[in-house]
């Protein structure tokens, strides 16, 4: 068991010259002028450097990333550099989110600029002390590999750390040249690597606090259903439960431990208010998204006069599209430690959104923010869910109403019942060609619920809804793109990619299908439709190449190809497919993917790891998940009824990295639109099969061939 | 009180013998690295040796382990070429399943060093991975075989 002090000891801060416990507290939010190094980082007396990252570490290696950018510029040993994570607090926010947030892959492009000036900084500050100290001028001192030197003396960066923080903290410092880099740009270790391996890292459900009480959380069936009542008597009984109340989502158990608080639920009897929506089950969500179609909705952009021209073309293609809800499946579900005191607040737990955190545990317990103490774990994955806070404001009213600390554990059950999916949304494309076969109207409308609406940012055009479609690279004469909102009491969320997670389907499939019906090759019209977009251009290029586009046959498989701009990069894929034509199976054998994601790539192997994931859980979706409901409720509540593709399903990949010119883009999302698209293109070009709903499972296959 | 040994060490657990193995594992000895995942022995997270066999401590209950070894991810050593390759591969990405699949590795390698490509896709197929190391997992496997000195 470990104590709060215990944790802040782990998480490095105890570590720290300037920081002590509780010590950030005192500190003023930093000025935007100036870096305050103490706030973010610390070099020990037996010099190792501890950063204080503002960035979840869910799996993206954003750690990684960013102290390679602080080291680089300190110019320090990689094997003694340190990560934690910064606590919630104003002083870390990104300021160019305004808030401290991880999500919409901007961690590195984000905070790239202010950490290498902070890395410059230090340094500046060492040699500055150094040159006091030895009373040598600052020329003839150098700083590198974690110690100062010249003159013929030599100190380690922790040995003058203590004073080099006492003096004026420089501006302005001059940066590195990148021919200088000594890690940007360099495939070095993963920081997380090791603890990961070993089994030491600390995710949110393993927080261990002396005296906690564990606590489950029986939920309504369906969606939009209230608590009507409940009998707590049987699970009082059951031994080690310690107590039975309602709370805000659903009754909470708690016991002394998870084994019992579960057995407590076992014996629990709730009472729901129907569920508004408990005539829903997936025919019933189809026909209700499909006629949503029908209705209008707000206009995201027009451009010439498409209806016209749609309307006296030659040649017209039409598609309609449902794609499915989808759960994000973290590993790790939703956990949190919560302590309320009646003072303060400590909380533990793997969240993308540290500002939401605390807003949330304010207006819970009624704290001042600067009385609560947010501090965040790794992460078993997060790929949106966890920017979601539900389940902190679950833990903080147990922990609340008991007054002990709380460790709140989801089931995998509890985690899909929670809701907060990828929206369900229905798309109809129409387009039409002229003669030669050239686009020059697109028509599009997509029925789907407002994610940004369901976090509190309403606008009139959910900026999920349309992203992808209303800000393609295509040039198209004759454009339209409308949203038309769905509201149904099924909460949804963003899930790695978001909108693009669907538009890229249906606007790449859709691009193949205009290919066929104008007798184009789809790569071909693609580069057509890029002319004015370089960047654009040479990734579907480069992905043609590396893929043998057009050079005949490929052992027997299809080939598809789909291309997405999202998050600031392109990316391109190429898929190898072979379908079972008896079975409906389908096996994807090889991705080919290229991104360009800007001429600065601080770790390429980063890069590549996004990538391969980024396609194994875009190919999972697109394969195998659905979201099934039945009366208003998910029916799909496990892996054995959502369940993930598996390493005998993963295709062989290849990543290439393009550098084009313009600002740097982000990674952790990017890859996962086009692998979809890239697959379905290839069942049409290879098999002749539409596919206008996903996921592609075998039964779904059959129904087309 | 049930017997257990974990690690090699021995433990005194005072608890209903239903209770999953996992549970007392995480929350009783206090060894967090194994995970939950689904509850269910479906993927993967909670897997330990139960002498040599990988078995799923989510769905194995305590009476069925009494006295008997228990290898968690804690338990397999640091420089055991299968942990070697994870971490020269930069295989995990979230963490959160690569004891489980770790675990499942080590106990495919010990039994048969020599195990194919095919063996090991079979093998690690039973383990999920939602931030997909799949590809990298395979060849930290194959490196690992390298560090044995095992010719495939």
């Amino acid at each position: 068991m470990i104590d709060r002090r215990d944790f802040i000891k782990l998480t490095g801060l105890s570590l720290a010259l300037v920081l002590t416990e509780g010590g950030f507290k005192i500190i003023k939010a930093v000025q935007e002028e100036i870096i305050n190094p103490v706030l973010w980082a610390n070099i020990t007396r037996d010099n190792h450097l501890v950063l204080l990252v503002n960035k979840s570490e869910m799996g993206q290696g954003v750690w990684t990333g960013l102290a390679m950018l602080v080291a680089d510029e300190l110019d320090f040993p990689w094997e003694r550099v340190r990560v934690r994570s910064a606590p919630a607090g104003p002083q870390y926010i990104d300021r160019k989110l305004g808030m401290q947030l991880t999500g919409g892959s901007t961690s590195v492009r984000n905070m790239y600029d202010f950490l290498r000036q902070l890395g410059a900084t230090m340094r500046e500050m060492l040699i500055n002390y150094a040159s006091e100290e030895w009373k040598v001028p600052k020329e003839k001192l150098k700083a590198q590999g974690g110690y100062v030197f010249g003159n013929g003396k030599k100190a380690s960066y922790g040995e003058l750390w203590e004073g080099a923080v006492k003096l004026p903290i420089p501006h302005k410092v001059k940066l590195k040249d990148s021919s200088e880099f000594i890690y940007i740009g360099k495939n070095i270790p993963r920081i997380d690597a090791r603890e990961k391996v070993d089994g030491s890292a600390i995710f949110g459900i393993d927080v261990r606090l002396k005296d906690v009480v564990y606590a489950v959380v029986e939920r309504p069936p369906a969606f939009g259903c209230k608590l009507k009542g409940f009998d707590p008597s049987r699970a009082k009984q059951v031994e080690g439960v310690i107590d039975v109340f309602a709370i805000s989502t659903g009754v909470a158990v708690c016991g002394k431990d998870f084994y019992s608080a579960q057995k407590g639920r076992e014996s629990l009897k709730v009472e729901w208010t129907e569920s508004p929506i408990k005539d829903f089950n997936d025919q019933k969500l189809a026909r209700y998204y499909l006629n949503a179609l029908n209705r209008a909705g707000a206009v995201a952009r027009h451009d010439g006069n498409p209806e016209d021209v749609i309307s006296k073309a030659k040649v017209k293609v039409e598609s309609v599209y449902l794609l499915p809800y989808l759960y994000h499946a973290t590993m790790e579900p939703m956990s949190c430690v919560a302590d309320v005191r009646k003072d303060k607040c400590v909380v533990y737990a793997p969240i993308q959104s540290q500002t939401w955190a605390l807003k949330t545990v304010s207006r819970i317990t009624g704290l001042d923010e600067k009385d609560i103490e947010i501090y965040t774990t790794y992460l078993g994955g997060g790929f949106g869910r966890k920017a979601n806070v539900e389940f902190v404001r679950e833990a903080v009213e147990i922990s609340k109403k008991l007054g002990r600390p709380v460790k709140l554990i989801y089931t995998r059950e509890d985690d899909v019942k929670s809701g907060w999916y990828r929206p369900m949304n229905a798309t109809k494309f129409v387009g039409a060609l002229d003669e030669k076969g050239r686009v020059v109207a697109i028509h599009h409308k997509i029925a789907v619920p407002a994610v940004f609406e369901w976090a509190g940012m309403f606008s009139k055009i959910d900026r999920a809804a349309v992203e992808g479609i209303e800000n393609m690279p295509y040039s198209v004469p004759n454009l339209h793109v409308e949203f038309v909102k769905i509201d149904l009491p099924i909460p949804v969320w963003f899930w790695r990619s978001v909108g693009s997670s669907h538009n890229a389907f249906t606007l790449e499939t859709f691009i193949d299908r205009l290919a066929k019906a104008g007798g184009r090759d789809p790569v071909e019209l693609r580069l057509e439709l890029l002319s004015k977009n370089p960047r654009a251009r040479r990734v579907v290029e480069v992905c043609a190449e590396k893929s043998g586009w057009g050079k005949g046959s490929h052992r027997g498989r299809a080939m598809g190809l789909a291309y997405h701009f999202s998050f600031g990069s392109h990316v391109a894929q190429c898929a190898e497919v072979s379908l079972d034509k008896k079975t409906g199976k389908i096996r994807v054998r090889k991705v080919v993917c290229v991104i360009d994601l800007g001429p600065t790539v601080v770790h390429p192997d980063l890069v590549v790891s996004q990538m391969e994931s980024a396609i194994v859980m875009g190919l999972s979706a697109s394969l195998k998940e659905r979201v099934s409901f039945s009366e208003g409720g998910p029916q799909s509540l496990n892996f054995d009824t959502y369940p993930l593709l598996t390493m005998e399903e993963t295709p062989q990949i290849e990543v290439h990295i393009v550098k084009g010119q313009g600002p740097m883009g982000g990674v952790g999302e990017p890859g996962l639109p086009p692998i979809a698209p890239a697959v379905a293109n290839a069942l049409l070009w290879g098999y002749g099969i539409e596919v206008n709903q996903l996921p592609m499972t075998p039964d779904y296959i059959k129904t087309l061939i | 009180m049930t017997e257990i040994y974990i690690n090699g060490k021995l433990y005194k657990v005072s608890l209903p013998e239903d209770t999953p193995l996992l549970w007392v594992i995480r929350e009783h000895i206090g060894l967090t690295g194994t995970k939950f995942g689904c509850g269910k022995g479906i993927c993967g997270a909670c897997t330990v040796l139960l002498e040599e066999e990988p078995i799923r401590s989510c769905i194995t209950p305590l009476k069925a382990v009494k006295g008997r070894r228990i290898i968690t991810i804690e338990g397999i050593p640091a420089d055991h070429p299968v942990k070697r390759a994870w971490v020269e591969l930069n295989v995990p990405q979230c963490g959160y399943c690569q004891p489980g699949q770790i675990v499942e590795a080590y106990a495919l390698l010990k039994k048969n060093p020599r195990a194919s490509r095919e063996e090991i896709v079979r093998t690690m197929s039973s383990h999920l991975c939602r931030c997909g190391t799949y590809p990298r997992i395979l060849r930290a496997i194959l490196r690992a075989q390298g560090m044995m000195g095992v010719k495939t």
